[in-house]
């Protein structure tokens, strides 16, 4: 067989995400330049050649240049990587998830020739849709009329392919080492997220800069591409790390038993394999885990509430105090160089208090993206998933009705939200704490309410979506694609006092734009939030009620 | 109320958008029988079964189960029904007893010494994961779950897939015992072996229109068999095409063999009296053929 086929059939089911995921970020950016543009130019010009270097804008460009590094720097890279890695890690460990690997070997192919067409999918894919952003970048200034200058735009977009091959690799490795979807995805998710946060904390501080080097992102944008143009150096680390992973995936694939259908161990599995510990654990969870819907579905998403709270407890709470605390001066020192509207222009955060930098570090993007994660996750596979591993026609021969299975499943939503909610609040009490920043608690709370309401907007429309198509890929990328671009509206909204009526259809308005840690809880903005919830939770009922269920 | 049929529909019908699923299904399934449905792959077995259960919505026509309308009371039909789907999937990552308990205590009043007692006879490993069972002994464990609740009507969709022949018995025991108890059991299946040997009835199914219903008894009856005889000896055909029922008919080196559907004390007589008959063999008359009778009946009266 000719693993030709393996290629086309792979960027055949891939294709539309990449397109997606381009045209979006194409157009992101031109909404960005049009904003910044208008916005005029005059302040910036003004800055000293250091400040403008910090903020990442290139000599002789037009303001509009901010939104390449907003645009193509951030979202692209983090939506490119996060697309590598899903297709990495459908590669091999997919197809035995499915169930379909088997199959696929029982043709005259050997295991690497297989891996070796996925592998050529991957680049194929990520190679398009790098390309794709460099043609969006060098389209919009063109469409726009704006100068770029020395803007260095197809680097960036170099840079943000090679990057996000090499976590493409990294799940294909691990997927093909262990034959399980979910590591081969979390692992290289959470590996894009804290080294995103490390690559861009590290720095700030003398005493822990040197560690960036061993900080993948710091490969990806360290030299500042957008300015400096390509970093071939940089480029070659993050090669050797796709060399690498490539040769892992071979020798981790021929070396091991295919799984039938992947499944995963816990360690309560553990527990009850072992005849010294089986009666403990067979009382411990062994029956909690199926004495209902609610808790079946519970302990099916709790490893990954586990890593999502704790991440956001010990690292975006806890470890953000003494990290302030630490750097208090040299923030004080940077911001007192920027000119107010500067700051107003770059994201409005003033991070010269510890509120601001909690804000900017914490609560502006991470918070959102783990709550709306968690709600997402549950929510879109609450009877959609079901429905796809084709459980749902055994589930509902019980004496059950579809609202009650869907009730149960909305709970889990709404608890594992609250539970995220709870961990940012302790960490972030815990973090005021250690660096000694006296930030006010009632304060904190609302916060974490308000980020709390944000995650069950998101879970209420993945909820929806899941309830109303029975479509998991529909949830979740329904879901993610109205986060994205309501984030976008509201950043950017915020930046024009003409665009002032577009905020109010976003979400993330009424999470953040009164600024709850320092001005306490929003009542209004919470209460918008909250029906807005209840109605898509409400609705997602009948219309899950009325429909004929999907056989698989 | 147990005077009222086990399943009765009325002109139940079901398109998926231009594609009709089900057409005008009347179908009557009494209390205390093993009712066989019985159609090739795609016939629309499973969409009756999935529209009983009200997973998929009829779009015109109406159906009961046990009284109640499947549509108007699913959660009080469900409490009283067992099912086995056809497109089996469980939850990988539960072991059997897990899964069993799950549904168990979804359902309540399930009593755990039977279960135990099912498990046993099916002999069904319930330590393993489902996702590490192989899929007869993950049917075990459907079947265990649909058995376990002594339910008055199981809703069987192509139960056998898998077992060996020595659970296949163990289970048609375990059907035989639901019907001695006045307990219904509605068996979906492409085969008919599978379901002449438990079925008192059986309702032929194809293109999503139902094509009969009859007795097992009259079905076999009907049924074309290819019959082979084996004579020490050339025979002469004569007699064997003068048989009524018999066409077919040929001969190669004292092997007679015959499409037969007519009185086989008959055609053993003719046998007996042509020749010495050293061997008989009768190759049972799959679906096919029976729907042949079917249409060449039809077309007789026509």
């Amino acid at each position: 067989m000719s693993t030709t086929a393996v290629v086309t059939r792979t960027v055949h089911d891939r294709w539309v995400g990449i397109v997606i995921a381009t045209v979006s970020i194409g157009l992101l950016l031109v909404f960005g330049m049009a904003v910044y543009a208008d916005i005029g130019t005059d302040v910036y010009q003004s800055l000293p050649e250091a400040v403008r270097s910090v903020m990442g804008i290139p000599a002789g460009a037009d303001s509009a240049t901010l939104a390449y590094n907003v645009m193509l720097g951030t979202m692209g890279s983090l939506t490119l990587a996060g697309l590598a890695v899903s297709i990495g890690a459908s590669a091999i460990a997919g197809e035995e998830r499915e169930g379909t690997l088997g199959l696929l070997l029982a043709n005259p192919a050997s295991r690497t020739s297989v891996l070796v067409a996925k592998i050529a999918a991957l680049v194929a894919l990520i190679g398009a849709g790098g390309l794709a952003l460099w043609g969006a970048s060098e389209l919009a200034p063109v469409l726009l009329d704006v100068e770029v200058g020395a803007a260095h735009a197809g680097a960036v977009a170099l840079h943000v392919t090679v990057n996000a091959l090499f976590y493409g690799f990294l799940a294909v490795a691990i997927g093909a080492w262990t034959g399980r979807r979910s590591l081969a995805s979390g692992v290289p998710a959470g590996l894009i997220v804290v080294s995103f946060m490390l690559a861009g904390l590290l720095p700030l501080l003398e005493s822990t800069e040197p560690f960036v080097n061993v900080v993948p992102w710091h490969y990806f944008d360290g030299s500042q591409p957008l300015l400096n143009g390509v970093d071939w150096g940089d480029l070659a680390v993050l090669l050797v790390g796709v060399a690498v992973f490539a040769a892992v995936s071979v020798v981790g694939l021929r070396r091991r038993d295919l799984l039938a259908r992947a499944l995963g161990t816990s360690l309560l599995d553990h527990l009850r394999a072992d005849p010294r510990t089986r009666r403990f654990a067979e009382r411990l969870a062994g029956s909690t885990r199926v004495s209902s819907i609610a808790a079946k579905t519970a302990t099916e998403h709790q490893g990954l509430l586990l890593i999502v709270a704790g991440l956001m407890f010990a690292l975006m709470g806890l470890l953000m105090g003494p990290m302030y605390a630490a750097m208090e001066g040299g923030i004080a020192e940077l911001a007192g160089q920027l000119p107010e509207d500067v700051l107003a222009f770059v994201g409005g955060t003033d991070m010269s208090t510890p509120e601001g930098f909690y804000r900017s570090e914490t609560l502006g993007l991470m918070a959102p993206i783990a709550v709306i994660l968690i709600g997402t996750v549950v929510a879109a596979r609450a009877v959609a998933g079901e429905e796809h591993n084709a459980t749902l026609g055994l589930l509902l021969a019980n004496p059950i009705s579809r609202t009650r299975v869907l009730r149960e499943k909305t709970l889990v939503t709404v608890l594992f939200v609250v539970v995220v909610g709870l961990a940012t609040f302790a960490g972030i009490a815990g973090g005021s704490l250690l660096g000694g920043l006296g930030m006010s608690l009632p304060n904190i709370a609302a916060t974490a309410v308000m980020l709390v309401l944000l995650g069950l907007v998101f879970g209420g429309l993945a909820l929806l979506l899941g309830a109303a198509t029975g479509q998991v890929r529909t949830a979740v990328y329904g879901t993610t694609a109205v986060a994205v671009v309501t984030y976008v509206i509201d950043a950017f909204a915020s930046l024009n006092p003409d665009l002032a009526d577009l905020r109010l259809l976003s979400p993330f308005y009424y999470y953040r734009s009164t600024e709850p840690l320092l001005n306490g809880l929003p009542w209004g903005h919470a209460a918008v939030l909250l029906a807005a919830a209840v109605v898509l939770t409400a609705a997602a009922f009948p219309l899950f009620a009325r429909r004929d269920l999907r056989q698989s | 109320m147990s005077g009222q049929p086990a399943i009765q529909t009325r002109g139940l019908t079901k398109y998926y958008g231009d594609f009709p699923a089900l057409v005008d299904l009347d179908l009557e399934v009494h209390r205390g029988e093993v009712f066989g449905f019985l159609g090739p792959n795609g016939a629309g077995k499973s969409t009756t079964i999935r529209t009983l259960l009200d997973e998929i919505r009829a779009t015109r026509g109406s159906a009961t189960i046990l009284g109640m309308d499947t549509h108007a009371q699913p959660v009080e039909i469900r409490r009283r029904i067992g099912y086995v789907p056809g497109d089996l999937a469980m939850y990988p990552n539960l072991t059997g007893r897990d899964t069993l308990r799950y549904f168990a205590n979804l359902r309540g009043g399930v009593e755990w010494a039977y279960v135990e007692q099912l498990s046993e006879r099916l002999e069904a490993d319930l330590a393993k994961k489902i996702g590490d069972l192989s899929t007869g002994n993950r049917q075990k464990v459907a079947l265990i779950q649909a058995f376990m609740n002594r339910p008055d009507l199981l809703l069987l969709d192509e139960p056998n897939s898998g077992l060996d022949p020595l659970m296949q018995r163990e289970f048609q025991d375990l059907m035989r015992e639901v019907v001695a108890e006045d307990r219904t059991v509605f068996l979906s299946s492409h085969t008919l072996s599978e379901v002449e040997r438990v079925a008192d009835r059986v309702g032929i199914i194809r293109h999503g229109e139902l094509v009969t219903v009859e007795g097992v008894a009259k079905l076999r009856a009907k049924a074309i068999r290819r019959i082979e005889l084996a004579f020490d000896g050339a025979v002469d055909l004569a007699p064997f095409e003068a048989l009524p029922g018999a066409r077919e008919v040929t001969a190669t080196d004292g092997r007679v063999s015959l499409s037969f559907d007519g009185d086989m004390e008959a055609l053993l007589g003719t046998a007996m009296s042509t020749g010495a008959l050293r061997d008989l063999s009768t190759r049972e008359a799959d679906l096919e053929e029976i729907f042949l009778t079917y249409y060449r009946d039809a077309q007789v009266v026509a």
